[in-house]
């Protein structure tokens, strides 16, 4: 019969499962003195997009470990998610020794609830491992003729563009409008917060529903919605070469996207895996991680000079590349581009009535 | 999915034959009903799981082989049919306990019992997982008590789990409720009246009347399960090869450009759920026949 059939399955189901969740939630021991495991665990917490570069670096530094460490392996724990959301993960207990996150504000997050303790932004490049350009996703042969800033303002185009309060890196794409604009580089733009916030304005008129994420709106764009995505240069790129037909316009003015990534070091200390955080961390410093960024990942440089440069080749030149800092930085953006009476904040409130 | 396993009380198809209706409008009538049923069932169901289908074997099997090469790609599959059976089980024995009480006991609070129970439905998955990270997360009261004992729930597979059973608690109570609203206590009275102990009266009366009934639910209980999303993906922290689902491994496919990898994944699972919807249906009508 099948009762007794039935019920070996069930009870081998039960105690698989129970063997799975016993399994992987040893790996804290954070009582008393340190003593370094023999085989260290790293929990690594990233954004979406580099999951392809870190499938690469993780194997490489692996291996450099194990050269100069007698042989030691690391064993790596991988999670990848968006980035404000995998930093609100930190802060409410997943414990990553790592976060390789898309911009610095969702680092602070951590940095707020006492989880990094060490000044990250000291590091080279200032904490920053890979960087990217705000650009513009457009349909073959760029039909609407989309070139500056300004062009996004002309009636009737269908943009997309991800919403700035979900997705810490929609920030990005307003961000680099408006620099673009308060630094006088959009032509038929005047320099000034006011006429910035008009072009704003424009834009967000044209907006008419702001996806979940940047990804979201690459995807969306791909199934036939809107005439441009605001997003990455390396979004582009990696929808390229997944055989995708879009083509991308760099606007004169631009801003730089940086990457950072950091050691969370109350977590590595609780772990004892500090010395092989930071050598990971060094590594993402490294030469060879650069050059990774750059191939697998379609990332610039972090040097602003040699970004807005390009490459000769697959990087076009910049003409006016400028960076947060050059706008202040993201405390002051925070209050005069997205707080409740800065620039953004009031273009969308008047884009949508 | 639960409509192949049906009670003898319900099952008009077999033996009994209908008197067709003489004239010609009537039969139009029901040409066209039967029409507008398939249509529907076609639009809704069948279209989009054939696109799916399409999608992820339209060139053969090699979608499915490079999806299944990602890293955790198979521990994720893994994770999902182990934690989908666990939540079946369990929720299959507690929520037919919940029914039962429900039913045959009248105590004070029973209609509010009754109420919570369909809470879970209510509340989007998403502010579930919210919720729980927020009650067992381990830099919470509860969590950082639990994870002193080496007990992880948020962030490891007990929060999966939990998540589950969570969401899914409903189904059973509510497929086996109505059947045994039909049972009639006076035979449980006999039952007990012969001599028959509690535990004997619910195992040899009411057990045998409701069982298709848990059975329909938990396989509900299980394929809700396999497709859940928004509250696993807030409670598992997604490690790849750990903790990382396979829903929220598909959903990892289509932000990589991968969508025929995600659809030949996502057919490979509902498969594996079809192919169980059609055991169970077959063990328990088998049964049924016996009985």
């Amino acid at each position: 019969m099948a009762r007794p059939k039935m019920r070996t399955i069930a009870a081998l189901g039960s105690i698989a499962f129970i063997a799975a969740a016993c399994g992987s939630s040893s790996a804290t021991s954070a009582t008393g003195s340190c003593v370094p495991p023999k085989t260290p665990v790293i929990t690594f917490a990233a954004y979406s997009t580099p999951r392809e570069v870190y499938g690469k670096i993780i194997p490489a530094f692996q291996a450099k470990w194990k050269g100069d460490h007698k042989g030691q392996s690391v064993i790596f724990q991988e999670s990848y998610g968006g980035s404000t959301s995998q930093a609100q993960n930190v802060v409410s207990g997943f414990q990553a020794d790592v976060v390789a996150l898309s911009l610095a504000p969702d680092v602070d997050i951590i940095t707020k609830a006492g989880l990094i303790t060490h000044e990250w932004t000291s590091a080279p490049g200032g904490g920053m491992v890979s960087s990217s350009v705000v650009v513009f996703d457009v349909r073959p042969g760029n039909p609407k003729h989309l070139q500056d800033w300004n062009d996004l303002t002309q009636a009737g185009l269908r943009i997309l563009t991800p919403d700035p309060a979900q997705s810490g890196g929609a920030r990005w794409n307003i961000v680099a409008a408006y620099g673009a604009a308060t630094r006088g580089k959009v032509s038929g733009v005047s320099a000034s917060d006011a006429r910035a916030q008009t072009m704003l304005q424009g834009i967000f008129t044209n907006v008419k529903a702001l996806d979940k994420s940047a990804r979201d709106s690459i995807k969306n764009f791909e199934s036939g919605n809107g005439d441009v995505a605001i997003t990455y240069e390396n979004e582009v790129f990696t929808a390229q070469k997944a055989g995708l037909p879009d083509e991308m316009v760099i606007p004169p003015s631009t801003v730089l996207i940086q990457n950072p990534v950091a050691v969370v070091d109350k977590y590595a200390k609780a772990h004892c895996v500090q010395d092989v955080a930071n050598a990971f961390v060094d590594y993402l410093h490294g030469q060879h991680a650069k050059d990774l960024y750059t191939k697998v990942g379609f990332l610039r440089p972090i040097d602003q000079a040699a970004a807005a440069q390009g490459d000769g080749d697959k990087f076009a030149p910049i003409r006016d590349l400028f960076t947060v800092e050059d706008l202040g930085g993201w405390n002051q953006i925070d209050q005069k581009v997205f707080g409740p009476n800065g620039v953004f904040t009031n273009a969308y409130k008047a884009s949508h009535g | 999915m639960s409509a192949g396993i049906q009670t003898e009380a319900i099952r008009p198809s077999q033996g009994v034959s209908r008197p067709t209706p003489t004239g010609s409008a009537a039969g139009l009538g029901r040409l066209g009903l039967r029409g507008i049923a398939l249509l529907y069932l076609g639009l809704m169901v069948l279209l989009p799981l054939t696109a799916v289908v399409v999608k992820g074997f339209g060139d053969g099997l090699a979608a499915l082989r490079s999806a299944l090469a990602a890293p955790g790609a198979v521990a994720a599959i893994r994770l999902t049919l182990l934690s989908s059976l666990g939540t079946a089980i369990i929720n299959g024995v507690l929520g037919t306990l919940l029914a039962y009480v429900l039913v045959r006991f009248r105590f004070p609070g029973r209609g509010l019992l009754s109420g919570i129970v369909d809470l879970p439905f209510a509340i989007p998955t998403l502010v579930t997982g919210v919720m729980l990270v927020a009650l067992y997360g381990p830099s919470s009261p509860v969590g950082r008590v639990l994870g002193r004992h080496g007990i992880h729930i948020v962030f490891a597979p007990l929060g999966i789990l939990l998540a589950l059973l969570f969401v899914t608690l409903p189904l059973v109570v509510r497929t086996v409720e109505p059947v045994l609203l039909e049972l009639d206590p006076a035979e449980e009275d006999a039952a007990r009246v012969l001599g028959a102990g509690a535990w004997t009266t619910f195992r040899r009366v009411v057990l045998p009347a409701i069982r298709p009934a848990i059975a329909a639910g938990a396989l509900l209980t299980f394929a809700r399960a396999l497709g859940e999303f928004g509250a696993v993906v807030i409670v598992s922290g997604n490690l790849t090869g750990q903790t990382l689902t396979a829903p929220v491994f598909i959903f990892q496919l289509t932000s990589q450009f991968r969508p025929e990898q995600a659809a030949a994944v996502a057919t490979l699972l509902f498969a594996i759920s079809f192919v169980l919807v059609l055991v169970t249906e077959r063990l328990v009508n088998r049964r049924e026949e016996a009985r």
